[in-house]
């Protein structure tokens, strides 16, 4: 599904690049869910970003279901992005001025699906996702875990392939926080939903297959043995 | 999709009030300001412009060469229409027009009038309609008249005036006339007015024979030709000229004597002719409102664009999210530039209702009879400001907001408008600078009307009202004596003096003359009595005064120091004008300013009999009616009942004439008028243009105090002092408004220069008016600062740092 090729990033600082990702070869299938661990500066984010084509590398190559995504156009790219790829956040990053319904209905508007269409699966998903009776309520009004769970279901809305998230549970307690990483169990397992997470908890990397681990902009290639 | 915009759209505007208020408040308060002068600019382009015809409408108005000079007239020969109509076959219709201003009589009531003498086309080529009566032929006898639904009223009240008689004063004889129809008013844009409108048959009343069918050289009657379609104007006017030549051939060589066509709709704005009955007005008033209101508009839009600039930090992010969910650039861009728009239609709405509100008192300011109605004009042109402002205002936040990468602002490392960006830093300076070129141009401008007002005129214009006596020059000298003596025992009556123009005429009488060197020359002149000059309070420089019953003096004449110095005279008394007169100097009157400050003082001479000088002129001319006029002195106290005394007494002179009167100060204010009025608009404009300025300021005081609380609680723990922190947030802006100053002075200067062009009487634009303006604007934006800066170092900084 994934395939990323000799990927390098870095910024010059006085004439000398800084490097933040240095030449990562990652593959992923369909179906895994991976966490990317590592401490602060690791460039953990980055790679995130870059596999969600939210930011460019400087160097390599990006293959997503076979498409070289540096070689399409932006249309082509955010047409693919648009289909495949949903995004999660650890301040959940919800739309002030928006309704629950309103925040999950978005990306729909974006993909111009028809009105009634859209009702049809908003509904349907905040059913799934028992939220039916906070639909109408803005985000100021919601504890931190529901705000992450409409987060969630704001992602899944377009029923991505690819589900990519950034520190999840970063801003909730562990109650909470539990049970998002069990309900990403479930999508992954249930439904085949390919999770690439970020983190710092051993215990949330554990809900997944395969753990990458950086340092220094580099994958630690005896863990990344290990969890072979 | 639309329906989410519009949704968000006013979810943010009521969530950041105060961010809505401050836009909106701005923008319809510029934006009423706007429609007012667009009203009023489109008043003006709009004159004479309501006749379905005006386009093939002209004006013939003379042109005679006479020794070198030229004569311009817009009053012409009354045979001239008759000759033309018949001799060239491109004029479709042709109509006289006589303005008159006789007393009319109904019962015991008496009025002067304005009076339309006119050939019977007038109905067709005009667009005048008639309301009631006879509306196909209105003129079906010579004594039918038409009268105006406002000098219906005044007569008849609500009662139809259809068959009604009234008696009017036409030369020595009162004619019976019967109103054959009721003619709706004419607009307020139209050059030709008139109370009540007669057939031309009745001009054998006033003007001889010759006058009327042979006199080339006499000018009486404006002339107005509705030409064929399709008809070249210059052929027009060479065909007349070849009509023409045989008939002036015996005082004019080939090319001296030319009529020329003058489009109606040019008459308003042409101020190169003389002004004929109505006036004209100079374009240059509408130019400056409309670049007035321009200026009001950009101010506000500036406001709109700062604030969302202030704004955008909080927007970004929102802006990185719809971006991470799938959002086109193209996509936001459309929902910026539809929320501005909102806001501006919004605005607008408001707009319009406070232009409703003002509307009254912005025509009494102008002196106009504006209307706002939902027409296709008002519809356009709201479409036109939504748009043009909802671009502009839209503009930062869709360009600039919709480019930002998703990434950076959603990890909060896009660092913008923490500081005063270039661009906003630059809006800011417009809008100041044009704010402090009004208020120095509402200082300037206050200052020269007032130097007009005050300066000393040569003359006491203090108490003095003007009586016309409305009669031809004998009649009229007899009934002004015949007055004069009826309230020279009035003890609250100075002095009294009857002359053919008084000082409220600011056109004297024009007489030209070719001098013993063959050099043509003109003075202005004026027929005035023994009483004149003391009366007046002129001041004898050299000689004297006429004297009462000295029959010598009718030969004798006084000059102003302008005409010695002209002639260049070292002992000017007993000389005479080089040339056929034979009158003698026998005094000489220091300057006095008998016409408006706009002009020089002009080589005057004044002399008992006028008919002397006459006969010895080769060439007369006047705007105002040489009709004589009583100037009457009066003591400070009751004017109201000083007018009542002097009014029974012109009631046992005059019966039957209506008592007219005006007082001489408020005639001469009058010619300052236009000013005057652009005077007012523009203090009212600046008024308005640095609330809107300030308003915008504060809204951005407010946002960069906000996004400074951290670094101001940080100060305040290091120990900063609450005047300290002030200072250090007002400083940018006290800057700003340094610049905006310097950047508006010369502009300012310029623009002012150019506009006291106008008269040859001016103050020096006075440098203290630059500073003035600056520390206004620095005081005011000074104010509007603190008031945030002050309460942000009052805010005690543990609160500002936990939030963190």
């Amino acid at each position: 599904m994934i395939e990323l090729q000799h990927i390098s990033k870095w910024y010059n600082v006085g004439g000398k690049p800084v490097f933040i990702l240095k030449d990562i070869n990652l593959k992923v299938k369909e179906g895994e869910f991976i966490s990317i661990m590592g401490p602060s500066g690791s460039g953990k984010s980055t790679l995130l970003n870059i596999v969600g084509m939210l930011d460019m590398p400087n160097e390599g190559a990006y293959h997503f279901f076979g498409e070289s995504v540096y070689n399409l156009k932006d249309k082509h790219r955010n047409e693919l992005y648009k289909k495949n790829i949903g995004f999660i956040f650890q301040a959940y990053h919800l739309i002030d001025e928006l309704t629950v319904y309103e925040n999950i209905e978005t990306p729909l508007l974006y993909q111009n699906v028809k009105s009634s269409e859209r009702k049809a699966i908003v509904a349907d998903m905040l059913d799934k996702f028992n939220i039916v009776g906070k639909k109408d309520l803005f985000p100021s009004q919601l504890s931190g875990g529901q705000q992450q769970l409409v987060g969630i279901v704001r992602a899944l809305i377009a029923k991505p392939k690819l589900l990519l998230a950034d520190e999840p549970t970063g801003n909730l307690n562990t109650a909470q926080g539990e049970e998002i990483m069990q309900l990403f169990q479930q999508l992954n397992q249930e439904e085949g939903v390919t999770i690439i997470q970020v983190t710092h908890s051993e215990k949330n990397a554990s809900y997944g297959n395969r753990i990458i681990n950086l340092l220094d902009g580099r994958v630690e290639p005896s863990l990344q043995n290990a969890s072979h | 999709m639309f329906k989410n915009y519009l949704k968000i759209a006013f979810r943010y505007l009521s969530r950041h009030k105060g961010y809505t208020f401050i836009n909106v408040l701005g923008l319809s308060v510029g934006i009423a300001c706007c429609i007012l002068i667009a009203l009023f600019v489109r008043s003006e382009w709009s004159f004479n412009r309501f006749h379905p015809n005006s386009e093939r409408i002209y004006r013939a108005w003379l042109e005679e060469f006479y020794q070198g000079e030229i004569f311009r007239n817009t009053a012409t020969p009354i045979p001239l229409v008759p000759v033309l109509q018949a001799g060239v076959p491109e004029i479709e219709l042709s109509c006289r027009i006589a303005s008159m201003r006789p007393p009319v009589k109904y019962n015991n009531n008496i009025f002067n009038e304005e009076v339309n003498m006119v050939d019977s086309t007038f109905f067709k080529i005009f667009n005048f309609p008639l309301l009631e009566g006879n509306k196909q032929d209105p003129f079906s006898t010579a004594n039918s008249i038409v009268i105006s639904e406002r000098a219906s009223k005044r007569y008849f009240g609500n009662e139809s005036p259809i068959g009604k008689n009234l008696e009017v004063q036409l030369g020595d004889d009162n004619i019976l006339f019967t109103i054959t129809a009721l003619a709706k008013d004419a607009p307020m844009e139209s050059n030709i007015q008139f109370d009540m409108v007669i057939p031309f048959s009745n001009a054998s009343y006033i003007w001889s024979e010759q006058t009327r069918n042979s006199a080339w050289s006499n000018v009486s009657v404006a002339s107005f030709f509705l030409l064929q379609k399709g008809t070249s104007v210059e052929n027009v006017n060479q065909k007349a000229a070849t009509i023409l030549q045989p008939l002036v051939a015996k005082n004019y060589k080939p090319g001296e004597y030319n009529v020329r066509m003058q489009p109606l709709e040019d008459i308003y704005f042409n101020t190169t002719l003389p002004e004929g009955e109505r006036g004209y007005s100079d374009p240059k008033y509408s130019y400056i409102l409309g670049t007035v209101g321009i200026l009001i508009l950009l101010i506000a839009c500036i406001n709109f664009v700062t604030l969302s600039v202030g704004r955008s930090a909080t927007r970004a992010m929102e802006v990185g999210v719809r971006k991470v969910l799938g959002a086109e650039r193209k996509q936001l861009v459309r929902q910026f530039w539809g929320e501005s728009i909102l806001l501006t239609f919004i605005a607008i709405i408001i707009g319009f209702l406070l232009a409703l509100a003002s509307l009254k008192h912005f025509n009494q300011l102008a002196n106009r009879e504006l209307f706002l109605s939902l027409n296709s004009f008002t519809l356009i042109f709201s479409v036109i400001l939504i748009l043009v402002i909802g671009f502009i205002a839209g503009f930062y936040p869709a360009i600039v907001l919709s480019g930002f990468k998703p990434i950076q602002v959603l990890k909060g490392k896009l660092n913008i408008g923490n500081n005063m960006g270039f661009f906003r830093k630059a809006l800011i300076v417009g809008q100041f600078a044009a704010s402090i070129i009004m208020i120095i141009c509402t200082l300037t401008v206050g200052k020269q009307l007032n130097y007009l007002r005050n300066k000393n005129l040569g003359f006491n214009k203090e108490h003095v009202i003007i009586v016309p006596t409305n009669k031809p020059r004998q009649l009229g000298n007899a009934l002004g004596k015949r007055y004069e003596l009826a309230i020279q025992k009035n003890p609250k009556v100075i002095s009294t003096t009857t002359s053919m123009f008084s000082m409220a005429q600011l056109g004297w009488m024009s007489l030209g003359y070719s001098d013993d060197k063959g050099v043509f020359r003109q003075f202005r002149f004026n027929a005035i009595d023994e009483n004149f000059i003391p009366a007046m309070g002129l001041e004898v420089v050299a000689g004297r005064g006429f004297l009462k019953n000295n029959t010598a003096d009718s030969n004798m004449i006084i000059v102003n120091e302008a005409l010695v110095m002209q002639y260049g005279w070292k002992d000017p008394i007993g000389k005479k004008l080089p040339g056929k007169y034979p009158q003698q100097v026998v005094g000489v009157v220091k300057d006095f300013h008998f016409e408006s400050l706009h002009t020089p003082i002009a080589p005057l001479v004044m002399a008992l009999k006028p008919d002397s000088m006459f006969a010895y002129s080769s060439d007369v001319s006047y705007n105002a009616s040489p009709q004589p006029r009583v100037s009457v002195r009066f003591r400070e106290g009751n004017v109201q009942e000083h007018i009542k005394s002097l009014e029974a007494a012109w009631k046992t002179v005059a019966a039957d004439e209506n008592f007219e009167f005006r007082f001489l100060d408020e005639a001469l204010a009058a010619s300052y008028e236009q000013e005057q009025r652009l005077g007012n608009i523009v203090k009212y404009a600046s008024f308005l243009s640095i609330f809107i300025a300030c308003l915008g300021l504060f809204g951005l005081a407010t946002l960069v105090v906000v996004r400074r609380t951290k670094e101001i609680g940080i100060r305040k723990v290091l120990g900063a002092s609450v005047p300290r922190i002030v200072t250090l947030l007002s400083k940018d802006f006290i800057l700003l408004v340094i610049v905006a100053s310097v950047i508006a002075f010369p502009v300012a200067w310029w623009a002012l220069s150019k506009w006291m062009e106008d008269f040859a009487y001016r103050i020096d634009i006075p440098w203290w008016i630059f500073i003035t303006a600056a520390i206004l604007a620095l005081v005011v934006a000074l104010v509007t600062v603190s008031v945030q800066a002050i309460k942000a170092a009052l805010t005690n900084p543990v609160k500002s740092l936990r939030t963190e």
